[in-house]
């Protein structure tokens, strides 16, 4: 055997992981490149500031009986995930505009789909990037104070009584996730600017609630409320946690509209993720 | 090696407002037919389709116009999309979307090199920009409320006896974008994330400060624009209830006064952080 | 003692912790300059110094003896052609060189003059009225040297001015910074192709690493190379009995080594000087045969870059 080692390339021969888990490695990617910028950290830490409300609320109504008022329940976790809300929008609005648009802008989208990656594979990374934080601010905070609930109650009466959260919860927080998160994504599909795309996002929210507000102005009647993609949310999930809805538009009617808005969001992600122009 | 050679007479430099006024006319094109103004034509769209639709339901008998035993009329609906449309909406979104993207945008195509390194003093080329955003803006909203105005207004109203109402809600929306076109252009020019921090302002700070009692609301632009409006505020939310129970209303000549220092002020920081600031391009 | 046209003085300029230029004092005389250096040089960060986009961390910079930083009154003098593909692609070539003039102070008409000629000079008066988006990059790239010189400075600074254009236009656009620097103009052009920069000019700025490694002339700057030994390809009828001469003559201790080539001997030599004159004198002998050709292969930027970086 020669002492003078072989310096030429080397094909690599250790194992691979099995094909389509291509997007684990860009959600990966894609979350540790947010988890180091301190700004954004700073903003996720702030979401939870509600929890720590809340928890404190808990904690007081559970070993206080003066503080009977503050008791929690099924709705005081409609509530929570309701004032995520405003949470979910900035952090949409941080994360999700440059997920696809930075790619394009940068022509990476090329480099991406010229690898064994399935463009399906490539949008679900997109999408668990902005999944992940997005469930860490809704879904994690709220399942955990249903955990809290019990554990400073000490047993689990208030679970027993109330089992249709864990589900409702579930639910609630996949539907306001899912939603933010196609939209999203298939926006920022369309531009290869990030701002452009935060702002096409923040003007389609606050204009559909601004239309809707008039019109309910006008008419004095809610039924309206399908035009607003916030207000089509906030039905569905106050009949998920099994509240009395708040505008007389029937459920199914705003259930049809999400669904419709995350079938046309795949369907702009369809046609706009690809490697090459189709120019026809 | 040869002397450098004599150099010539230099011209004579063109003032600011010139410089900004040039500025104005390589701008307000490329501000006109962007992509950001189209958005921006059927934003205000909306209210012209919609005012339309309710022309033609009106017309056509429906009862949706009966509110709680009321007939709404044209000229109060006019009102309520001033209000709520234009008024809460429109303006203050324009002017976050324009206002914090003046310099940003030629940063972002790697155009402000050309602009930079021009004889004119930096601070006009934002004070150019600004004025491209007004022109662009008033181009678009203020026909946009002169539609709506005659397809509303005659629904059981008169055009004639609402004409000054009109005309004031005109100014006041010109007002309305000049002054937070302004603010949010000094936003834009000082901080990194400025659209965040502009809805913060719009949907946050504005919308609790006016519902405090006290001096904080007038640390808002709202504030002072609320006061000019010719129409009833009306209640279409929890927030608007209580911002109508601490509603306080400053003169028109005492809103003017600080709608005018409050553009004045916020423009010329826009300029001087533009003209200190570096603008490192991406590569 | 002609007057630089830029000077700088202990200038530094660092990104967070990146450096971009690390204590850079230099003064480039009038005349063509080449700036050159590797990607990642800190030729853009120069460039952008001294056009006052970027402000020194440490150090000065003055720009025909003023400092330039917040002085938009030098552009007056300056052309600046930046290195980025960036237009506003809806204007015509003519309504965006007429459009970057005006703010210059001049009228409508004047501006349109000046326009059409800077135009006209780059090769682009046919294509004046079609939209920039529709320009091939080549047209590009002279469009923007047109918005560079319209206002006729006295100072021209071209960032990678060749970058994506084809051999006719390179040559065309060489030939124009040459005209121009024979017109009187002053101009710095970086890139870091070493034989276009070589065909424009003979004074260079090497940078690598943030540094200056050397600055002046390439021919001086290459006799100054002590370590580096100079490779002289001597082609000849009898190479092989040069070959002897050269290591015979017990004087010359300027043969370092030697190799042929088919018809001819390739010395490296550590005394050029010393060598050339001896080989002068060997070819008016005659006694050694006839000597066709006589080059340094390694008198160019190329070799100089390669010594320096290395």
């Amino acid at each position: 055997m020669s002492p003078i080692h072989d310096q030429s390339y080397r094909h690599y021969g250790g194992g691979k992981a099995a094909p389509g888990r291509s997007w684990t490695v860009i959600a990966g990617a894609g979350i540790k490149s947010l988890i180091r910028k301190r700004a954004f950290m700073g903003l996720l830490i702030f979401a939870w500031a509600p929890f720590i409300v809340r928890a404190v609320q808990m904690y007081i109504s559970a070993n206080y009986p003066q503080a009977a008022i503050l008791n929690p329940t099924a709705e005081t976790f409609r509530q929570y995930l309701e004032q995520q809300d405003f949470f979910v929008f900035v952090i949409t609005v941080y994360v999700g505009a440059g997920l696809i648009a930075n790619d394009r802008r940068a022509n990476a989208l090329q480099i991406y789909l010229s690898k064994p990656l399935m463009r399906s594979e490539y949008i679900a990374g997109k999408l668990a990037v902005l999944f992940a934080f997005l469930i860490a601010i809704t879904l994690v905070p709220a399942m955990l104070l249903l955990f809290l609930k019990v554990m400073f109650d000490g047993n689990f009466t208030f679970l027993k009584t109330n089992l249709f959260l864990i589900p409702a919860i579930t639910i609630g927080a996949l539907l306001q996730v899912t939603l933010a998160a196609f939209t999203m994504l298939a926006l920022s599909s369309l531009s290869k600017s990030a701002r452009y795309v935060g702002i096409l996002y923040v003007g389609i929210t606050f204009f559909t609630s601004a239309i809707y507000g008039v019109l309910y102005m006008i008419t004095g009647s809610s039924r309206v409320s399908w035009i607003s993609i916030g207000a089509n949310v906030s039905q569905v999930v106050d009949v998920v946690f099994r509240l009395k809805p708040r505008y007389t538009t029937p459920w199914q009617v705003s259930l049809l509209v999400i669904v419709a808005l995350v079938v046309v969001s795949i369907s702009v992600l369809e046609r706009r993720v690809r490697g090459v122009e189709v120019v026809t | 090696m040869s002397e450098t050679p004599l150099l010539r007479p230099i011209p004579k430099a063109p003032g600011y407002l010139a410089s900004a006024l040039r500025v104005f006319d390589l701008s307000v094109g490329e501000m006109l037919w962007s992509r950001r103004t189209i958005f921006m034509a059927l934003v205000v769209g909306a209210p012209v389709l919609i005012s339309f639709f309710m022309r033609m339901l009106d017309a056509l008998g429906a009862p949706i116009f009966h509110v709680n035993g009321t007939i709404m009329t044209g000229p109060a609906i006019f009102g309520l999309m001033i209000w709520v449309f234009y008024l809460r909406f429109t303006v203050p979104v324009l002017g976050v979307f324009y206002g914090t993207s003046l310099i940003a945008d030629e940063v972002e195509d790697k155009t402000i090199t050309y602009l930079f390194t021009r004889p004119i003093p930096r601070g006009a080329v934002l004070i150019g920009k600004y004025f491209a955003y007004l022109a662009c803006t008033f181009f678009v909203v203020l026909p946009s409320v002169v539609i709506v105005y005659l397809a509303i207004v005659p629904m059981r109203g008169s055009l004639g006896a609402s004409f000054l109402d009109l005309l004031k809600d005109l100014a006041l929306l010109a007002i309305g974008l000049a002054v937070y076109g302004a603010v949010f252009a000094f936003i834009g020019a000082r901080f990194k994330r400025p659209l965040l921090i502009g809805l913060v302002f719009v949907f946050g700070w504005e919308q609790a400060a006016l519902a405090f009692p006290g001096y904080l609301k007038k640390f808002t632009v709202a504030y002072y624009l609320q006061a000019m409006v010719p129409h009833a505020m009306p209640n279409d939310s929890v927030v608007s209830l209580i911002q109508g129970i601490f509603h306080e209303t400053p003169g028109l000549g005492e809103s003017l006064v600080w709608l005018t220092l409050i553009l004045l002020v916020f423009l010329w920081l826009a300029a001087v952080n533009v003209d200190r600031k570096e603008y490192v391009l991406e590569q | 003692m002609s007057t630089p046209v830029v000077t700088t003085e202990h200038v530094s300029k660092w990104y967070g912790q990146v450096i971009g230029l690390n204590d850079v004092t230099v003064s480039v005389p009038p005349g063509v300059t080449g700036l050159l250096g590797p990607n990642g040089a800190g030729k853009s960060t120069f460039m952008k110094l001294i056009t006052g986009q970027l402000r020194p961390s440490k150090g000065s910079v003055k720009v025909l003896g003023e400092p330039i930083w917040r002085n938009p009154h030098l552009f007056f003098q300056i052309g600046f052609c930046p290195e980025q593909d960036a237009f506003y692609e809806r204007m015509t070539g003519l309504e965006w060189v007429r459009a970057l003039v005006r703010l210059n102070g001049l009228s409508d008409k004047e501006a349109d003059e000046a326009a059409t000629r800077a135009l006209t000079e780059v090769g682009l008066l046919e294509a004046a009225h079609k939209k920039i988006g529709a320009y091939s990059k080549g047209m590009r790239q002279r469009v923007k040297l047109a918005q560079a010189l319209v206002h006729d400075p006295q100072l021209l600074i071209l960032d990678e001015p060749l970058a994506g254009m084809d051999p006719i236009g390179r040559r065309k656009t060489i030939r124009l910074i040459r005209d121009w620097g024979r017109a009187g103009k002053s101009i710095i052009v970086s890139s870091h192709i070493l034989h276009e920069i070589e065909s424009m000019t003979s004074n260079i700025l090497l940078i690598n690493n943030g540094r200056i490694l050397a600055e002046g002339d390439v021919h001086q700057i290459r006799d100054l190379i002590d370590e580096h030994p100079h490779t002289v390809y001597v082609r000849a009828a009898d190479p092989h009995r040069l070959a002897r001469q050269f290591l015979n003559d017990v004087t010359g201790d300027d043969v370092r080594s030697l190799r042929f080539e088919p018809g001819a001997v390739v010395v490296e030599t550590g005394k050029p000087d010393v060598f050339y004159a001896r080989l002068t004198e060997m070819a008016a002998g005659g006694e050694f045969g006839e000597i066709e050709e006589v080059t340094s292969p390694d008198d160019n930027l190329q070799a100089v870059f390669q010594y320096l970086v290395k």
